[in-house]
């Protein structure tokens, strides 16, 4: 370690601590951030040393002078002005709204239904105490940004969803809005989503910018499904294109739960999403399918981890990557079979389709099986346009600039189809069909 | 309307036509027998365009212009169309999707006016009743998980769609049984006209039982070595290939 190495960030951390702010009225927050404060200024930075880092690289950390968002000054904003990012229809009358990482009430609709509880970690409503027990006991020793996310955080969403909700297929949008600031910001939203025995819920998590600025979104996202729990969730990043995204996603599932999410990774300079899924009840299932796009100038990696702990468990990953210009693809998956985990069916696959020769992709699917009765598999392939299918559509009068998007398109399309509901499935179309014709004016 | 003069066409170092002529009116139907490798696809592939055969020498022109020099769009658009010996399978490309870009995108080129969905629906149900082909294939996606009759049906289905100056058949009638062959015959025969003509090449004489020919050619050795009318073809079938190709080799 360089004795420079990630004096900004570290800074950053320290100039954070000894401001109490008056809206920051829960004291086990401030133990939280204070502990892991500490460990920032001892941890190291990640680097290409390391392995979960090695094709990644994080420069952007050490040499950008971000600024912290001390407070949620957000309130002026109205629901006019992030009209260009609302989904037109009224599919989400549950919008839950954080501007430049703080929750803007203005903006946040839930409607008033039993079953879903909401809680901001900067607002006045105290947080039952097992909530904040899910909060606090963190491992802050492992993951750097997930540490720095905890010595941070600006501010976050609990949602607590009972049995009561399963009845009403309640939909909720979780959207983040970046309002461009002068100078490049770090955001540390921090949010819990527990949902009881028996309960269901439909989850959007957005990330989304007003205006080309340049930031750090730093997200943590904790997800706790109990017995017979299912979640459906969305996860859609469209972020600026000079920002950088990370979010960490923490999946745990109890006996009999379900989880399914479809994953998109759009936009973005540099945007890493780390999912660890772990299987904590038997006969949980879990799937995730994925899109990860990366034009000229954008690093998209995804690491995924899937812990099969328990017996009886299954799960299937599928991620799919487009590939243009000099973008770069990081996919790094691995599915742990534990000695215990036996009759467990998993299977993790990554398929790339690169439109242009100075693209990249480092795809790594692992499989580290210690059970001895299971069904599992991976693979990943790397490929081009197929030429015979080019042809047969331009032999039928399509141009080839046609052809070609026509075939990203259907390549797309079978990750934009298990998206559930109308509205963000073709608003998610658009910004992928948007993306390939700009791509095809540049190459 | 086609002009093929001295057509020399190679295939990395492997020559695969050596010195092809063949002169194709409006209103004509040909077909192009020959023994297996002796050049029939590839001839058909040249016409329409696919990269990996290279022309080494000699002119095709169609309608005036010199084809080798048009994208394979473009000569769809100028009214060439082959049907696929192998259609290929465009998983995750809805069919009428498909065939409605491919319809409209030569119309445009054309300079003429797209359908729109109305139009086109209307258009294709009436073609699609023709070749009988389910209608649920419209909704599947291009060729995918097709049977092989579903294939060539596809094949048959944008013949009459697209309604091309000049069509090629490569091997249309391989894999079919005899129901489907005969459907797909009646669509050919459809589109039969007076300013159109049509290519058909073929293993088997079997298919100009149903589609009748004006003139048969026997491609061997990349190069026609006989040619003309239908009793060609029914002599080949009796005789096999070898009757011709060792009595032009003596």
């Amino acid at each position: 370690m360089k004795e420079s190495e990630g004096n900004l960030i570290r800074q950053l951390v320290r100039d954070h601590q000894p401001a109490v702010r008056s809206s920051d009225s829960n004291p086990w927050l401030r133990v939280l951030k204070k502990e892991a404060a500490s460990w920032v200024s001892d941890m190291t930075l990640p680097n290409r040393k390391m392995e979960a880092w090695r094709y990644t690289p994080v420069d952007f950390i050490d040499s950008t002078a971000f600024a912290d968002v001390e407070e949620g000054p957000f309130e002026a904003l109205a629901l006019t002005d992030i009209e260009e990012l609302l989904l037109p229809d009224s599919e989400f009358t549950d919008r839950i709204v954080f501007v430049n990482g703080y929750y803007a009430p203005a903006l946040s609709s839930l409607s008033e239904q039993d079953g879903v509880e909401l809680y901001t970690l900067e607002g006045k409503r105290k947080l039952p105490a097992e909530l904040k027990r899910r909060i606090g006991q963190a491992d802050l020793s492992d993951h750097f940004f997930f540490t720095l996310n905890n010595a941070l955080i600006s501010d976050g969403a609990v949602i607590h969803v009972s049995r009561e909700a399963a009845q009403q297929h309640r939909r909720i949008e979780l959207l983040h809005v970046t309002v461009g600031m002068p100078d490049p910001v770090i955001h540390n939203p921090r949010h819990l989503v527990v949902l009881e025995s028996g309960a269901a819920l439909e989850l959007v998590e957005r990330y989304a910018s007003l205006g080309k600025s340049r930031y750090f979104n730093n997200a943590v996202v904790d997800i706790h499904l109990s017995e017979g729990a299912s979640l459906l969730h969305t996860r859609l990043q469209e972020e600026s294109e000079h920002a950088q995204h990370l979010t960490y996603l923490n999946v745990n599932l109890e006996t009999g739960s379900h989880y399914e999410q479809v994953s998109l990774a759009l936009g973005g300079a540099w945007s890493r999403t780390e999912a660890r899924i772990h299987f904590s009840g038997e006969h949980a299932h879990a799937e995730l399918d994925g899109l990860i796009l990366a034009g000229s100038k954008q690093l998209n990696d995804v690491h995924l981890e899937v812990l099969h702990e328990v017996p009886n468990c299954t799960s299937r990953e599928h991620f799919k990557g487009l590939l243009d210009g000099n973008g770069k693809i990081v996919f790094d998956g691995r599915i742990l079979v534990g000695r215990d985990a036996q009759k467990t069916e998993a299977a993790l696959n990554n398929e790339n389709l690169m439109l242009s020769r100075s693209a990249e992709v480092d795809t790594k699917p692992q499989l580290e099986i210690f059970a001895d009765d299971v069904k599992c598999s991976h693979g990943a392939t790397v490929g081009e346009l197929d030429k015979e299918m080019l042809f047969y559509l331009r032999s039928r009068g399509i141009s080839k600039a046609d052809a070609e998007r026509m075939l990203c398109t259907a390549f797309a399309d079978e990750v934009i189809a298990a998206i559930s509901g109308p509205a963000i499935r073709d608003h998610v179309k658009k910004v992928v069909l948007r993306r390939l014709a700009d791509q095809g004016k540049t190459s | 309307m086609l002009t093929i003069k001295n057509l020399k066409a190679a295939a990395g170092e492997k020559e695969i036509l050596k010195g092809l002529d063949l002169e194709v009116n409006a209103g004509e139907v040909h077909a192009i027998m020959g023994p297996n490798g002796s050049g029939k696809s590839s001839l058909a592939h040249i016409l329409s365009g696919r990269e990996g055969l290279e022309v080494t020498e000699g002119t095709v022109t169609f309608e005036g212009d010199d084809l080798l020099e048009l994208e394979p769009e473009e000569r769809a658009a100028a009214g060439v169309f082959l049907a696929f010996q192998y259609p290929v399978e465009l998983p995750g490309v809805n069919n009428t999707h498909f065939l409605k870009e491919a319809l409209n995108a030569q119309r445009r080129n054309r300079g003429e006016e797209e359908l729109d969905s109305v139009a086109f629906m209307k258009l294709v149900r009436e073609k699609m009743e023709l070749v009988s082909m389910k209608p649920e294939l419209l909704k599947r996606e291009v060729n995918a998980g097709f049977s092989g009759g579903e294939k060539k049906r596809n094949e048959i289905l944008q013949l009459t769609l697209f309604e091309p100056r000049l069509a090629i058949l490569d091997e249309t009638d391989s894999g079919l049984d005899i129901d489907a062959l005969r459907t797909v015959s009646e669509g050919v025969n459809a589109v039969r006209s007076e300013d159109r003509a049509i290519i058909l090449v073929t293993h088997y004489q079997r298919l100009l039982d149903y589609i009748e020919p004006d003139f048969v050619h026997v491609l061997a050795n990349g190069r026609i070595i006989r040619s003309g009318d239908k009793r060609l073809a029914l002599e080949l079938e009796k005789r096999g290939y070898n009757w011709i190709t060792e009595s032009e080799a003596a």
